[in-house]
């Protein structure tokens, strides 16, 4: 495990071709999760009720903003270590940039789909399904507050989220050098805090606020820098037995829960516990059977999972990284094809063969798409040393 | 029923509701927050009770799922202190098909939740559909909704019914039920539920002994 982390401390800087100090879990984990949220983001359809959801209290959307820590601490941490916070922190305000025109962008496609939606079938649920009624009922206080990140319907909350984390990592990443112990201590703080004393970003219009209220989820995304540190600095992971025990208990109890339909184990002073993780645990605030949850995965995942494992290497797993890899684009194109999927779905009733064939088509562009991308990178790559080689010869 | 209400009522002069709900709530498609059902419910109310301290508080969120409205009881409805809460939901629940048993069960909860804070409910039924056949599970939802509060003795607004029946009357056009730019019965609707709903209420708390004329 330990080579793991060692190869990624020396591996090459976050370049997009694979490479051997590119540590494949995270591209295929993230693949598989951006496919996770494109069925998930299609409700009532029949393939995304067997989603990982259904048999855990965390769900796709913690282990992205895990991952999110977790590579930033790769890219721009090892960035800030090499070349200082100021191009460090630079080179994420770019990345911010080029997120928020992502995330405006997809704004103005998601508003058009459903407005030529709303007007071809006469069915405004469509509106109220993604909450998107505040842009056609008030136009310019919509957009507005859709620049500042203040209104987000719902499919567009999580750009947000991650726009300001990213903006946090360099104080995050700089604390979680001096101490990981320290940032760790300090965000789970800031995540009890914000949750006790009801501290969240507005989200107009109405007294609400952030859907993912980034004062909770920084607690994942600074857990997330936190792996990521450690395996920069090349930590192994300790061969903690009781450890491995507790999470697959942890699993296993969540599946328990999370299948029955009453209190699984009989225990009567349990029996409202159970129901209250039944009907759903608080994702605004991040509620901590999540953490726990989640926690438990990533630890089982470290443990058992190596990163130069045969199953991330094969045909799937190759597929899935080059989807992993261009995160951005994928995740974009997936809310598109999901609320447009939406609509069809509930035009035709949710006739099994349509479901079906939404799930398996929306996959396939998808997985088209990481793997295009993953070859015009090359193909540009190429491009632009072939000059370079050509200024060499002469 | 309404009985925390009448007690209030009767020892404050007070009486103060809370409106939870998605969008209907909210009031989106109205051309002003003042023509939402809650709005009209507390002029409604102002009118028929003369003397009495009225307070209808509009806590609808837009596209909220039950379970997020049951989340909100706790933080936000509970500490308003009101004798009434009027809850409109499980719409969203239904679109999304979170599972009918889930739904249920956080009804369940919620109508537990006030009644151990001494609060009374009102659940709100959900909205009539020009083409139910979209959701082929919507009545199953209707029915969970239906069953869930007479289990738990909550009284539900009939508004899947009035909207039903103004489908069939020539009454509203189809715009004013059912709305392009939203789901909701757009304004003339909302009138129409805020005041079967001062109907309904006045005549529960004052004994069917009404002061004052109702306006239709």
């Amino acid at each position: 495990m330990s080579g793991f982390w060692r190869l990624m401390l020396f591996g090459k800087g976050p370049r997009e071709a694979a490479s051997p100090g590119r540590d494949l879990r995270i591209d295929v984990i993230r693949g598989l999760i951006l496919l996770v949220i494109f069925v998930n983001h299609m409700p009532g359809n029949i393939v995304s009720s067997a989603m990982p959801h259904n048999y855990g209290f965390s769900d796709a959307a913690d282990v992205f903003v895990l991952l999110a820590g977790i590579s930033a601490a790769f890219a721009y941490g090892r960035l800030i270590d090499q070349r200082g916070l100021l191009v460090g922190s630079l080179k994420v305000g770019a990345r911010i940039w080029t997120l928020y025109i992502a995330h405006l962008a997809l704004f103005v496609l998601v508003c058009g789909i459903v407005a030529t939606a709303v007007v071809r079938t006469q069915n405004a649920l469509y509106v109220e399904a993604i909450n998107i009624q505040p842009f056609f009922s008030d136009t310019p206080a919509a957009i507005v507050n859709a620049l500042g990140l203040v209104y987000q319907p719902y499919y567009l909350d999580i750009l947000p989220l991650y726009i300001v984390l990213l903006a946090a990592f360099p104080l995050i990443y700089v604390t979680a050098r001096t101490s990981p112990l320290a940032a760790l201590a300090i965000s789970v703080a800031i995540w009890q805090g914000a949750t006790l004393g009801g501290l969240n970003l507005p989200n107009h219009p109405g007294d609400g606020g952030w859907f993912f209220n980034p004062f909770a989820w920084q607690m994942l995304f600074t857990f997330g820098v936190v792996i990521g540190r450690l395996g920069l600095v090349g930590a192994g992971v300790p061969k903690l037995r009781v450890l491995d025990i507790a999470a697959v208990m942890v699993l296993l109890f969540a599946a328990a829960v999370k299948l029955s339909s009453g209190n699984p184990f009989g225990v009567a002073l349990l029996n409202d516990w159970i129901d209250s993780l039944q009907i759903g645990t608080d994702k605004t605030n991040l509620a901590w059977p999540r953490v726990v949850h989640l926690a438990a995965m990533a630890w089982l995942v470290l443990r058992f999972l190596r990163s130069d494992a045969g199953i991330l290497s094969g045909l799937a797993g190759r597929r899935l990284a080059a989807l992993g890899r261009h995160s951005l684009e994928v995740f974009c194109a997936g809310i598109v094809l999901a609320i447009t999927g939406q609509i069809i779905l509930a035009e035709t009733s949710f006739v099994l063969w349509v479901q079906l064939l939404m799930n398996l088509s929306g996959i396939t562009i998808l997985l088209g798409l990481g793997t295009f991308l993953s070859w015009y990178k090359t193909l540009t790559a190429r491009a632009a040393s072939a000059p370079r080689d050509q200024a060499a010869t002469a | 029923m309404l009985s925390a209400s009448k007690r209030v009522l009767a020892e404050t002069n007070r009486l103060t509701i809370v409106a939870l709900g998605s969008s209907s709530t909210a009031g989106t498609g109205a051309s002003d927050p003042d023509r939402s059902y809650p709005a009209v419910l507390e002029a409604e109310l102002r009118r028929r009770l003369p003397g009495r301290e009225i307070k209808v508080t509009n806590l609808g969120v837009g596209g909220q799922s039950a379970y997020e409205m049951y989340l909100r009881l706790e933080s936000e409805i509970i500490p308003e202190k009101p004798s009434l809460v009027i809850w409109q939901t499980a719409v969203n629940d239904a679109i999304r098909d979170i599972g009918e048993e889930k739904l249920a069960k956080i009804l369940r909860k919620g109508a537990h939740k006030l009644q151990e804070a001494g609060i009374d409910l009102v659940l709100m039924d959900m909205p009539w559909l020009q083409r139910e056949g979209r959701y082929p599970k919507y009545d199953d939802y209707r029915a969970v909704l239906a069953k869930t509060a007479s289990d738990s003795g909550v009284p539900v607004f009939p508004r899947y019914a009035m909207m039903k029946s103004w489908s069939g009357s020539k009454q509203f056009s189809e715009e004013e039920i059912v709305g392009m730019d939203g789901l909701q019965v757009v304004e003339a609707g909302y009138r129409c539920f805020g005041i079967r709903l001062a109907d309904g209420i006045v005549s529960e708390l004052t004994g069917g002994r009404e002061p004052g004329k109702p306006t239709n």
